[in-house]
């Protein structure tokens, strides 16, 4: 009888050579290095997509694709996000039961501030979002916290991102603390990992099979993934968090999901906005 | 190089499992089976990815090669069933789901859709 | 017909990855190429491509027996979700499984929590698996 061996002879040894040369180059906390690993991702796509504009990958895979591009332009004209943007707005300057507001619990009264989240804070030991902060804010005024994935959240996250529109992302990455190097390492980790039943990473879709067709749908970049959240999708007919994304996107590697606001997502919203740092904000957005 | 089967059938267990089933069931029957699983977006959802000319694969993706001249690049059939069963042996960042490696599929469904896909 | 060595393949598996030629690698082969029961030879022996849990299931249908195999998937599920690496479909298949062997189906019983253990423990192989091989997709 004959045996079958070849195939599985050749993957071993292909292997072990892959991982070997993968140890010097950013995957280790001695080793990672944010900036190279910015520098790389932006190349990448530059030879990818030698005609995409830089400060276009905001605009995810319109800034690829000029096929579905008018059509979303047009979308843009009467934007589905605007209501939810002023309603937004008016619970932002709501002040809660105790005579304060959001105002109070942010730097700049809260306005042009996108930018900086999400941060680490040395102090907490972990990584901060916006969406957190909100709630924060109101834990720490006596008010009801809100669900983290839609609705109120998503809409002062929308109304905070507006006045936000057009700063560039400025994540920063304290280098004297091992920390913030572990979380964005975790992060890129997570993004660049397999996962779930269908055996898929992040990279999957939006680095290697970026503007590649799935089916009629072509996934966007992963560079410019998180400027333009909360998002309006047409999909869900409403707005959502960036959270409330990763958690659909989890689900759909048939992974059981976390939930919004766990460490694990919100060291990859920490990765994922590093990789976007020089890029403008352009929250909320109007996607499929 | 052989399947023995015959010597697993006497556990009840395989009456579900196996490709035995499919297999006394009509090459026709298999290859209809095959184009469900090729289409069906919870089986093996193939069309997301791959092209095949067949009118029913509407909008069919492109993140794998088209399924064309299949009987030239794989000669040996049971490799073709091993791509569909564990692409990750060849390409270990690859897309592709391991439909049999991980249960996706059941092997009686990864027969069926070798049979369908064979034949283009 | 040969005398094969039926052995559960997975049984005596160790983490293998090392080896260019491994007993997992030849079993997988088998089972890729040519679907469940293939018989395959390794080291001089015959064995034949059926999963651990395949092996595990092969007992009596009874009520007892389908109980044991839905604790084993549970056991091993929690396992996974300890890693962050479980399965979305997991759960529905070990409830599918309970109500089976609540209708009195132990065999179904048997077989959905075998499938239910058969993929925590991808999961768990696929955590270890991306420790070491996450790296391979990022951009340099």
């Amino acid at each position: 009888m004959k045996i079958i061996k070849t195939m599985a002879f050749g993957v071993g040894l292909v292997l072990s050579a892959q991982i070997s040369q993968a140890a010097d180059s950013g995957f280790t906390l001695e080793t990672v290095n944010p900036e190279a690993d910015r520098v790389a991702l932006q190349n990448y796509f530059k030879k990818r997509f030698p005609d995409a504009e830089l400060n276009d990958y905001v605009n995810g895979i319109y800034a690829v694709d000029s096929n579905s591009r008018e059509q979303w332009e047009e979308i843009e004209e009467f934007p589905p996000y605007e209501f939810a943007v002023e309603e937004g707005e008016a619970l932002f300057n709501t002040t809660f039961a105790n005579g304060k507001g959001y105002a109070d619990c942010f730097e700049n009264g809260g306005i042009g501030i996108r930018q900086n989240f999400p941060y680490w804070s040395k102090e907490e030991g972990t990584v901060k979002t916006l969406e957190m902060e909100i709630n924060e804010c109101r834990e720490a005024n006596g008010e009801k916290v809100l669900k983290w994935s839609k609705g109120d959240i998503a809409k002062v996250s929308a109304y905070m991102a507006w006045t936000s529109r057009d700063q560039v992302i400025d994540i920063k990455l304290p280098e004297d603390d091992a920390g913030a190097m572990a979380a964005y390492l975790d992060g890129k980790k997570f993004f660049y990992a397999k996962r779930g039943q269908l055996n898929l990473s992040c990279a999957n879709c939006h680095v290697q099979g970026a503007n590649i067709r799935i089916r009629a749908d072509l996934p966007s970049p992963q560079l410019g993934h998180t400027s333009h959240f909360p998002v309006f999708r047409s999909k869900w007919g409403e707005l959502g968090t960036l959270h409330r994304r990763y958690s659909g996107c989890h689900k759909d590697s048939r992974s059981h999901p976390l939930k919004p606001q766990t460490e694990t997502f919100r060291n990859l919203e920490y990765f994922q906005s590093y990789m976007n740092n020089g890029l403008a904000i352009n929250g909320p957005g109007a996607r499929k | 190089m052989r399947k023995l089967k015959t010597l697993l059938c006497a556990t009840g267990l395989l009456a579900m499992l196996s490709a035995g089933s499919a297999q006394a069931a009509g090459q026709e029957e298999m290859i209809e089976m095959g184009k469900a699983v090729y289409l069906n977006k919870s089986r093996g959802n193939c069309v997301s990815c791959h092209q095949i000319n067949d009118p029913d694969a509407t909008q069919a993706g492109n993140q794998g090669p088209p399924i064309v001249a299949m009987k030239q690049r794989f000669p040996d059939k049971a490799v073709l069933r091993a791509q569909v069963w564990d692409a990750t042996v060849n390409n270990p960042i690859t897309i592709m789901p391991p439909l049999g490696k991980h249960w996706i599929l059941s092997e009686a469904e990864i027969d069926a859709v070798v049979e369908y896909v064979y034949q283009f | 017909m040969k005398k094969a060595l039926i052995l559960a393949a997975a049984l005596t598996l160790v983490p293998t990855f090392v080896a260019a030629e491994s007993f997992e690698n030849a079993y997988l082969q088998a089972r890729a190429m040519y679907g469940q029961g293939a018989v395959f030879e390794w080291n001089g022996k015959q064995y034949a491509a059926v999963h651990e849990e395949e092996v595990e299931a092969d007992i009596a249908a009874t009520a007892e027996n389908a109980q044991m195999m839905v604790d084993k998937a549970k056991a091993k599920n929690k396992e996974v979700a300890e890693l962050g690496f479980e399965w979305k479909l997991t759960r529905g298949i070990i409830k599918d499984a309970e109500s089976a062997l609540t209708a009195g189906e132990y065999r179904k019983a048997l077989d959905l929590a075998a499938q239910a253990k058969y993929h925590a423990r991808m999961g768990i192989k696929q955590y270890h698996y991306a420790q070491s091989s996450w790296q391979l997709s990022v951009p340099q």
